[in-house]
């Protein structure tokens, strides 16, 4: 304790000028002044990726300053109603947040669609689905589930559940289609992948809940499970166990997610330039997993990845500035 | 046993204070009680207080620690209290400036009613009128051997400088000049002890506690500590209470003894008179291996003088043992005149001596 | 043998009960979560209301003043520029706790340095600091208040026990409401998971001050303020820097999760690293320990170098002190300046130029690399160790998890929880038998039964394997120093270590969802419960061994004949706080699939579904108190 109460009064004196100054005030003012912009990068990859390709942008073509912070999905709402957090960029609708935060206290406003589309679904190595063609349809799992046996599901085949904190309705959907899997949860993202990715390097069977875009798309040959498709006839289907019911409303493939830009309202009315790119800014499926790859596949540094994509794309670029 | 409620002192005639100073007793403690447990309150003065310390616990899980005890001390005067671990007799030292609260009881010191006082007037009290020597010696660790003597006055907002130099003083007066820079772990249990002793003189008190202070040295330098204590109180005439499990000691100390039992004084008087006339056979027990005639002296064993007693033969002061007026007596076939300031008050022969002495143990005739 | 009896009832019932007898519905109160949901909603509203009120303006307040001490001391440690931070940090503790601690902070602040991480080693250290000293500023107060009232002390007890025990996660959200994200937030989630340690070691330090120097200076008439200041604090100073050593650990243990709203630093590094980059999050975790070891180190040894009670400082001393001092900081001072005016950085660099050539800095690529090796070795299912842990996995679960589970969770529920209160009743007294009869009842209510039996079977598996090794490691401990000494980094890298990065490797090695889960809560519990063991055995009384030994008994006679039971007491609550660390680590299993209570309570921040995060987080706590009362024995109740 004496030693920082003694560097601390070493600090005092001084100014503190230097370096950053420590505080997230956005000081966007209107006018060509781009001034800090706070964007915040979620855990994952394709956030990585596109959070890296938006600050290229706006600090080599607007002057602005961008500072990334890093946090959870969910205290980012209140940070942005806080004036804290400028942008988001990739938000996979968090309706209940919506509510509160976009059409309750009104602090946080719509940026549009990213352009990149998720997609939810069930996924198994392409090395299983070429030595059982059926399984590109639900229905070829059925009676087959024995071949998906671990210790730990007994008697039943074993389907690894998604990260509990993403949209999912397996649990409901296996009862719904009378299929004799058990569902195993694997816990948060990492965790899972780390599952599934161990039986695929022994070659062995296995079934689990996975998405796209997704960088590991790239590095694991993966197919997919036709889920039953969604028609006319069951619009009403939803995708979110979180709204409990019975199994048979959830029986069918999983609705496309938009994925929204958010920003912060103080942001949004601040007419900085650097929200009128932002705005505009928008990435396909391809460009956010091609930088992802080369973020969490490669190793590339972000701000290099970010950059690089920057200039072999300078087209898409431009659209945005205009 | 016969005495187990023993709930009223025996307190000899003769057991009055010494009239030494105008009176007026320094310490006055009347039907004193300390009993630890919840409801104690709902104990005394009830035929539950007459119930022996076990019967209490069973009944209401209440320990008697201190039980109805009453006493004087007058100034000057070394009070001693004597019991075995457990007697009570360290809890009674401690309800007098009440570190532990009394259940009842009426407490004056110098002339101040303790239980009256609020919170300033004990801490005055405390500061200035009484202080105290512990029997693990209560030193602070953190503190040089000067600055804990002066602790008492740095309590009291005496400045920097003034109580160094009393601690100085006070040091000196205790032969520990040497080590005032030291700390108290660098030093043996002897010399801490005296670190405590110039500790509780350091604020010159009128009153002195001594809660067993030398229980935990050993036997020799028990001893040169004890002659400390005499010394000290010879040169500052403090009036003392001391506490101790140690009869000898008791003996040595003490113009006046209580000893104690199960938070009872069972009996209180010098130490002649414990010795001489044990009140019961707890205290008899106690004094056996004690040898009489080291402890006795010519007033307790000498009659009244005959017509023509009064003068010829051999004289000795009325305090002389029995032990040193044993060579007088086997020098002389005469009775021996026992004088106090100047005029004879009795005669003592060796009839007297030897049945003061075949009276006690099996007196093998002063090993000590 | 009582207890055998009771789980023997417990056996029979689960096989004779047909029929399914789960939590009646009609005891449940289904509302709860929705309610509390209601409640966040409620809080949201009133905190965005255009006219705060007095109660925000206060938490407003200390959310200024924790973002200005964690901005000034950022900017503090730029100002100093990293080659005066070096010098800074080294001098202080080589003037204060010696040179062999300044010799391990500096090896830290190298370490920071060429991983790569200054800046995010830096802001760390910031936020902690800020964190750690706010920490301090209200547990030692608390403290000291409760070392010296036993009626403030039992009053406070199970309000710490319930900030240690419910998971942050449960309790991120309210906070990101009430102070918004950023500094300030991730300063309150640490504080309320160390202030405890802060309030019980101050407490422990004042009542462990000695009776008779408290007794002196009453009987000298000192005053409350002056005993305090004079007395109790001098000579608690020692067990008071203990305190903030374990404040330190403590808060560190928390970086990860102050990550997720705002705290940067190291914790953003782990959580992004584990979605991208498993090497660089192991690398940001190595960081974290190695700060945790050297504040540790640096703490201990200042708060050993320091004590008034063995410094025997003579006036002479205090000079020399005095000068000594004076003379590090103008060290520092110049060093700063020198470094300033060369143009040193403020942040270490990455790359060295010289007018020639550029050096790379830093090794961060290379660790990277050997961890990224040993990371694939890990991953590759044809590795040696793979074919021992998988089967050893599979063991487990199918052998003691399965079992056990079925017996909590397809019992009959008043079977369980007459058998839990029933041991409750022979171990601990009757007390403690309605007490965790009223928290089991508590969980049923809640609606959590079966998630809450499947969380107990788990949290028992792991603690009876944590104790089990913990007590024959701690013994072999405390019979070898030399193990002991061996142990001590590694007990400490546990402790700090954030799980999330410890429990990659074995999602890998034991690929059974609920394990990965078991082994990381037991690691986590494992150190303190050797620690204990180890002292236990210590404080075994010398007269007893050496009478034991003078009866001619072998070593080992004497370890389990005399020392064993005589430790049995600091055995006891070895289990029972295996059990509470246990319970912590519940909601990282969540995390990596034990699912039941850890995976509703994560589930809770990241879906926001708040009331479920902080029913099943209330769940935790109720079971955490039953067990611990379950195990608490009849030992004294006002442990500190």
């Amino acid at each position: 304790m004496a030693l920082l109460v003694a560097l601390f009064a070493a600090a005092c004196g001084e100014d503190k000028d230097d370096q950053s100054s420590g505080s997230s005030e956005n000081a966007a003012a209107g006018g060509k002044d781009c001034g800090k912009v706070v964007l915040n990068e979620q855990a994952w990859a394709g956030s990585t990726a596109n959070t890296y390709i938006a600050k290229a942008v706006l600090e080599d073509n607007l002057g602005c300053e961008v500072e990334i912070t890093k946090i959870a999905e969910i205290p980012v709402f209140q940070a942005m109603a806080d004036g804290k957090v400028d942008a988001v960029l990739e938000d996979w609708q968090h309706v209940d947040e919506y509510k509160k935060y976009i059409d309750g206290a009104g602090t946080v406003v719509q940026g549009g669609p990213l352009g990149v589309e998720g997609h939810i679904g069930w996924f198994i190595p392409k090395y299983l689905m070429d030595e059982n063609p059926e399984f590109k349809s639900w229905e070829g799992l059925k009676g087959k589930e024995d071949l998906f046996k671990t210790p730990e599901s007994g008697d039943q085949g074993m389907f690894l559940g998604g990260d509990p904190s993403y949209v999912q309705k397996d649990k409901e959907l296996i009862e719904a289609l009378g299929l004799n899997f058990k569902h195993v949860t694997a816990g948060a993202e990492p965790a899972q992948v780390a599952r599934w990715s161990q039986l695929y390097k022994q070659k062995k069977p296995v079934i689990f809940y996975w998405y796209t875009p997704q960088y590991l798309n790239q590095e694991y040959d993966l197919a997919e499970v036709q889920l039953p498709p969604r028609t006319d006839a069951n619009q009403d289907c939803k995708d979110d166990s979180k709204s409990g019911g019975d199994p048979e409303q959830y029986k069918c493939e999983y609705d496309v997610t938009v994925i929204n830009k958010l920003f912060s309202k103080k942001f949004a009315d601040s007419k900085s330039p650097a929200y009128d790119m932002l705005s505009k800014f928008e990435l396909t499926n391809e460009d956010q997993e091609q930088v992802a790859k080369a973020i969490a596949g490669d190793k590339v540094d972000p701000e290099k990845a970010g950059q690089d994509w920057v200039e072999e794309n300078q087209d898409k670029v431009d659209a945005w500035l205009n | 046993m016969s005495d187990s409620s023993g709930s009223a002192a025996v307190e000899s005639p003769e057991a009055t204070p010494p009239a030494g100073g105008n009176g007026e007793p320094l310490v006055r403690a009347e039907n004193v009680w300390k009993i630890f447990g919840q409801k104690a309150d709902r104990v005394i003065g009830t035929p539950d207080a007459e119930l022996s310390r076990s019967e209490l616990h069973d009944k209401t899980g209440c320990v008697i620690a201190v039980r109805d005890v009453s006493l004087e001390i007058m100034p000057g005067e070394v009070f001693v209290v004597m019991g075995l671990s457990g007697s009570g007799k360290s809890t009674l030292v401690r309800t007098l400036i009440r570190l532990i609260e009394p259940s009842a009881g009426k407490i004056t010191i110098t002339g101040h009613d303790v239980m009256e006082a609020d919170a300033s007037e004990l801490r005055e009290l405390r500061r200035h009128s009484v202080s105290m020597v512990f029997q693990h010696f209560g030193l602070l660790a953190h503190r040089r051997v000067i600055d804990n003597v002066a602790f008492g006055l740095e309590i009291q907002g005496v400045g920097k400088a003034e109580r160094l130099a009393r601690a100085s003083e006070v040091l000196g007066l205790v032969g520990l000049e040497d080590v005032a820079n030291s700390f108290p772990d660098q030093l043996s249990g002897g010399m801490q002890q005296r670190v405590g002793l110039a500790r509780a003189f350091a604020v010159d008190p009128q009153l002195m506690l001594y809660d067993e202070p030398f229980s935990a040295l050993d036997p020799l330098i028990r001893r040169d500590m004890q002659d400390e204590v005499v010394r000290l109180q010879e040169e500052t005439g403090k009036t003392m209470l001391f506490i101790t499990h140690d009869l000898p000691e008791a003996l040595r100390l003490g113009d006046r003894i209580a000893i104690m039992r199960d938070g009872a004084i069972v009996q209180l008087g010098s130490p002649e008179e414990l010795v001489g006339s044990p009140a019961n056979d707890y205290v008899r027990n106690f004094v056996r291996d004690i040898p009489r005639t080291h402890v006795l002296t010519l007033r307790w064993i000498m009659r009244d003088p005959r017509p023509g007693e009064e003068s010829g033969g051999p004289e000795l002061d009325v305090k002389t043992t029995v032990k040193d007026a044993v060579p007088v007596a086997a020098a002389t076939d005469g009775p021996i005149r026992a004088v106090e300031n100047g005029r004879c008050v009795g005669i003592v022969d060796r009839v007297s001596i030897l049945q003061a002495m075949a009276g006690g143990p099996e007196d093998s005739g002063g090993g000590s | 043998m009582q207890v055998g009896g009771i789980v023997l009832l417990m056996l029979l019932g689960y096989l004779l009960v047909d029929g399914d007898y789960s939590w009646p519905v009609s005891l449940t109160w289904q509302e709860l979560p929705a309610k509390l949901d209601d409640a966040q909603t409620w809080l949201l509203e009133q905190r965005t209301a255009p006219d705060p009120n007095f109660f925000f303006a206060i938490l407003d307040g200390f959310r200024a003043l924790a973002d200005w001490l964690v901005t000034a001391l950022t900017d503090m440690l730029l100002w100093l520029t990293w080659v005066g931070t070096i010098a800074a940090g080294t001098l202080l503790v080589l003037r204060f706790g010696g040179w062999r601690a300044a010799l391990i902070t500096f090896l830290a602040f190298v370490s920071f340095a060429v991983m790569g991480l200054w800046e995010e080693s830096m802001q760390t250290l910031a936020l902690m600091s800020a964190a750690v000293l706010l920490s301090l500023a209200i547990g030692i107060p608390f403290g000291v208040l409760a070392g010296r009232s036993q009626r403030f002390h039992r009053t406070i007890t199970p309000v710490l026990d319930a900030m240690q025990i419910v998971p942050a996660f449960a309790y991120l959200m309210p906070v990101v409401i009430l102070f918004s994200v950023g500094p300030a937030a991730a300063v309150i989630c640490t504080m309320i998971y160390a202030v405890p340690p802060a309030v019980r070691i101050t407490a422990l330090g004042i009542r462990g001050v000695t009776a008779d120097s408290v007794e002196a200076a009453r009987a000298f008439g000192s005053t409350a303020a002056q005993t305090l200041f004079k007395v109790q604090l001098p000579l608690a100073r020692r067990q008071l820097l203990l305190s903030v050593n374990q404040t330190i650990m403590f808060a560190l243990s928390l970086v990860v999760i102050a990550g997720l709203i705002g705290g940067r630093g190291l914790g953003d590094v782990v959580t992004n690293g584990l979605y991208s980059n498993a090497a660089l999050a192991i690398l940001a975790g190595i960081a974290i320990v190695i700060m945790a070891i050297a504040l540790d180190r640096a703490t201990s040894a200042i708060a050993e170098r320091t004590d008034p009670t063995r410094r025997h400082l003579t006036d002479r001393g205090k000079r020399h002190a005095r000068v000594l001092t004076l003379a590090t900081f103008a060290g520092i001072l110049a060093t700063v300046f020198a470094a300033r005016a060369l143009g040193a950085d403020s942040v270490y660099p990455d790359e060295f130029e010289t007018s020639t050539t550029v050096y790379t800095a830093t090794i961060h690529d290379d660790l990277l690399r050997w961890i990224q090796d040993a990371l694939d070795y890990v991953q590759d299912p044809t590795s040696f160790i793979f074919g021992i842990t998988e089967p050893l996995g599979n063991f487990i679960l199918e052998n003691l998890l399965e079992p056990l589970r079925k017996l909590l969770v397809d019992s009959p529920w008043f079977v369980v929880l007459g058998g839990l209160t029933a041991i409750a009743f022979v171990l601990s007294g009757l007390r403690p038998a309605i007490t965790t009869l009223l928290m089991l009842t508590a969980i049923g209510v809640m609606g959590v039964w079966p998630e809450a039996m499947d969380t107990a079977s788990q949290v028992l598996v792991a603690t009876a394997i944590a104790v089990l090794f913990g007590i024959v490691i701690g013994v072999w401990a405390a019979e070898s120093p030399r193990v002991e000494r061996l142990l001590r980094p590694l007990l400490d890298t546990l402790q700090t270590l954030p799980q999330l990065v410890y429990i990659i490797p074995f999602i890998y090695l034991m690929p059974v969802s609920r394990i990965p889960g078991i082994v990381a809560s037991v690691l986590y519990a494992i150190p303190v419960v050797i620690r204990l063991v180890t002292n236990g055995v210590r404080g075994v009384p010398p007269a007893a061994v050496e009478a034991a030994y003078a009866f001619g008994a072998s070593r080992m006679q004497v370890l389990a004949k005399v020392k064993v039971p005589l430790a049995r007491e600091s055995i006891m609550l070895g289990v029972n706080q295996g059990i509470i660390l246990v319970l912590a680590v519940v909601v990282i299993g969540g995390l990596v699939g034990s699912g039941a209570l850890g995976d509703m309570i994560a589930r809770g921040l990241q879906r926001n579904e708040f009331g479920e995060g902080v029913v099943a987080s209330l769940a935790i706590l109720a079971l955490g108190i039953a067990l611990d009362r379950v195990t608490r024995g009849r030992r004294d109740p006002s442990r500190a």
